[in-house]
């Protein structure tokens, strides 16, 4: 177990179907290829991940591949080929990200019976498909955690992330947001706000190795630095793109990385969309 | 230092913890015709419902939650106000079967209800964080591995890990798809056995530190995490064997000192295979000759509740010395030669460490260890 503040050590945005530029590349000084953007649409998942293995693979899964496939800038197309790992840990926070896939199944018994069911559908069955996959496509054995909390899902993934690194439980966690924008998801969600299809990625660790070192620290107090992500902060991706829902903290946190780093905006905060929560992203932390 | 379970509270098809457990003393199943969803297109016949519920009530899972976090604590007498109280809800296919209602035709709903965060405030008013986690069958095993880091890491003054689950149209689905044969009992470890089928469960345990001056069942030596990175579905004797490797270490403790395993058991050809084997070379193999029972044959598999209904067995079992028999268990599986299943009649003993497994969908695993307070 360390004290030491975890160091996030890569990052990922993976938003299709949105322009970064001009809110973020005027404002806040970021490059137009911010974070390995633009991004392709679930559908188009293959072109990231490569064609094999797309069998099945709901949107929010594929949108998850490619935000991990990023972070761990794995080339466009190629399968990352990783060594099992054991110590590395999965977070996925999501809350749709398998609704499309219960619904299909629903509708298919009642009109056809059980027997028209795709058994490569059963995994999808269960929510927890999405951290899953994550973990068998790239080899992370240590505990894998799917969040399905709501609102701030996003936010609940980061503080369990903390905690599995505190209590040695990994000695690497890799944290992902996603949520689809299928038909079902959309009409589920219209009563709350726009679904936005999207997802990001950040792979935090033990302050140890890892180039570019960005700690990351959960904040009670009421300040926060000058610039922050997140509802009321000087940047909310909720009223600038539409709304992510479960993925949408994890898509803040991944914003907030590259703006304290690309950006060289220093320590960028980080406010949850659940209840009042916040983070703070330093550059050089660590001891 | 370990933490302390200080109360624990579980809904099956037979009621309560006590009603459970006497019921699984007598060899007893919970299995009835399935009143969820359509018997005849779903290819499943019998199911396990809560005792005293309507199957297919809305939002069902929620409400045998509610019950537990109520009776959990009051029995330890845990007032959240004030203090810092944190709930932990392990579930495999959260509040899904409102969808799969709407799907059909019944006014759409909040997805926020999909989770149960709501749920657990107005249950305990006073809570702090309230976090929901989908970790299929291992789902409380889960959240209780969580619950004991938040306690020893002194961030929490208390943790209820909980689990939830009742039936989805869309997973009975596939246990219908994939059974040869409709499945009309489940027959844990069992040669001849059939097949999974699903059972309504629910369950709360309150997770304290040792500086705890309250009622105390039992100690948590560790809860073992692994996931199998493996195969979407089918289970892996070696991620499987990494969680009970991982839960003796967080525990400092020696596989041969485990007595009674509350196992998995789920009925099926790859689970209980994959178990059996995974016992006999982490526990058989350091020199543990434990019993083994399970209680899946009598209560349907609870899914995210199924971790924390063994623990709730298993502190039973410490408490009165006898461990109830698995019910559904005719003749060993090939595989379960040399372990110990307790089958027929119940075993006299007083366990000093006891194993409780849980494996889920996915390959994610947790395993707990725990002993007499």
């Amino acid at each position: 177990m360390s004290n030491a503040a975890p160091v996030i050590t890569a990052w990922s945005l993976h938003l299709p179907g949105i322009d970064l530029s001009p809110a973020l590349t005027e404002r806040f000084g970021l490059s137009a290829d911010l974070a390995g953007q633009p991004a392709v649409p679930a559908e188009r998942a293959a072109e990231v991940l490569g064609r094999k293995g797309m069998l099945y693979k709901e949107p929010a899964t594929r949108l998850a591949l490619c935000a991990v496939h990023r972070a761990f800038a794995v080339p466009a197309g190629k399968r990352p080929g990783f060594a099992p790992s054991p110590g590395t840990a999965v977070v996925v926070a999501s809350n749709l990200g398998n609704v499309e896939a219960v619904a299909r199944v629903t509708r298919t018994v009642q009109a056809e019976g059980g027997s028209a069911v795709s058994v490569l559908d059963a995994p999808n069955a269960s929510s927890n498909i999405i951290a899953s996959t994550i973990a068998l496509w790239f080899g992370f054995g240590a505990a894998n955690l799917m969040v399905c909390s709501g609102t701030g899902a996003g936010f609940d993934g980061l503080e369990l992330s903390l905690l599995l690194l505190r209590a040695g439980r990994a000695d690497r966690v890799v944290l992902v947001g996603a949520e689809p924008d299928d038909p079902v998801a959309t009409e589920l969600y219209a009563g709350s706000g726009r679904l936005r299809a999207g997802a990001a990625c950040l792979v935090l660790e033990q302050p140890a190795a890892g180039e570019r070192r960005l700690s990351v620290q959960l904040s009670d107090g009421p300040g926060l630095p000058d610039l922050t992500v997140g509802p009321g902060g000087d940047f909310d991706p909720a009223r600038q793109w539409g709304e992510f829902y479960g993925a949408q903290d994890v898509i803040a946190l991944a914003l907030a990385a590259e703006l304290a780093v690309a950006g060289q905006h220093g320590t960028v905060g980080v406010r949850s969309t659940g209840r009042p929560r916040q983070a703070v992203l330093s550059p050089g932390g660590g001891p | 230092m370990p933490a302390l379970i200080a109360a624990s509270a579980i809904r099956t098809c037979f009621g309560n913890g006590a009603a459970t457990f006497d019921a699984l003393l007598r060899g007893a199943s919970g299995v009835v015709p399935l009143r969820h969803g359509d018997p005849a297109r779903l290819h499943v016949s019998y199911g396990y419902h809560a005792e005293g519920s309507d199957p297919e009530r809305p939002f069902l899972a929620g409400e045998l939650l509610a019950d537990c976090l109520s009776e959990a604590a009051g029995q330890a007498g845990l007032d959240p106000s004030g203090k810092r109280v944190a709930v932990l809800v392990g579930t495999g296919l959260r509040e899904l079967s409102a969808v799969e209602r709407w799907v059909l035709g019944e006014p759409v709903f909040d997805p926020e209800r999909l989770h149960f965060g709501d749920l657990v405030r107005r249950a305990l008013p006073g809570v702090r964080e309230v976090v929901t986690i989908s970790n299929a069958c291992s789902a409380s095993g889960h959240a209780l591995a969580l619950a004991q880091d938040l306690v020893e890491l002194g961030e929490a003054d208390a943790v209820l890990a909980c689990g939830a689950d009742t039936m989805t149209r869309s997973m009975l689905a596939m246990i219908g798809r994939v059974a040869p044969v409709p499945t009309e009992q489940v027959h844990p470890f069992d040669a001849d056995r059939t097949g999974v089928l699903l059972g309504d469960g629910a369950a709360a345990v309150v997770v304290v530190p040792a500086s705890w001056s309250g009622p105390v069942l039992g100690r948590l030596a560790a809860t073992g995490l692994s996931c199998d990175a493996h195969h979407e579905t089918a289970p892996d004797v070696e991620g499987i064997s990494r969680s009970m490797r991982d839960a003796f270490a967080r525990a400092g403790r020696n596989p041969a000192e485990v007595d009674l395993v509350v196992a998995h058991g789920t009925g099926t050809a790859l689970n209980d295979a994959a178990e059996s084997e995974a016992l006999r070379k982490v526990l058989l193999g350091a020199g543990a000759d434990p019993l083994v029972t399970g209680v899946k044959g009598a209560t349907g598999h609870t899914s995210g509740s199924a971790s924390l209904v063994n623990l709730d067995v298993a502190l039973r079992c410490l408490a009165g010395g006898v461990v109830p028999p698995i019910t559904g268990l005719r003749t060993v599986l090939a595989e379960g030669d040399g372990l110990r299943f307790v089958a027929g009649e119940p075993a006299a003993l007083q366990p000093e460490l006891v194993q409780v497994n849980a494996f889920g969908f996915g390959g994610v695993n947790a395993v707990t260890l725990l002993e007499a307070a």
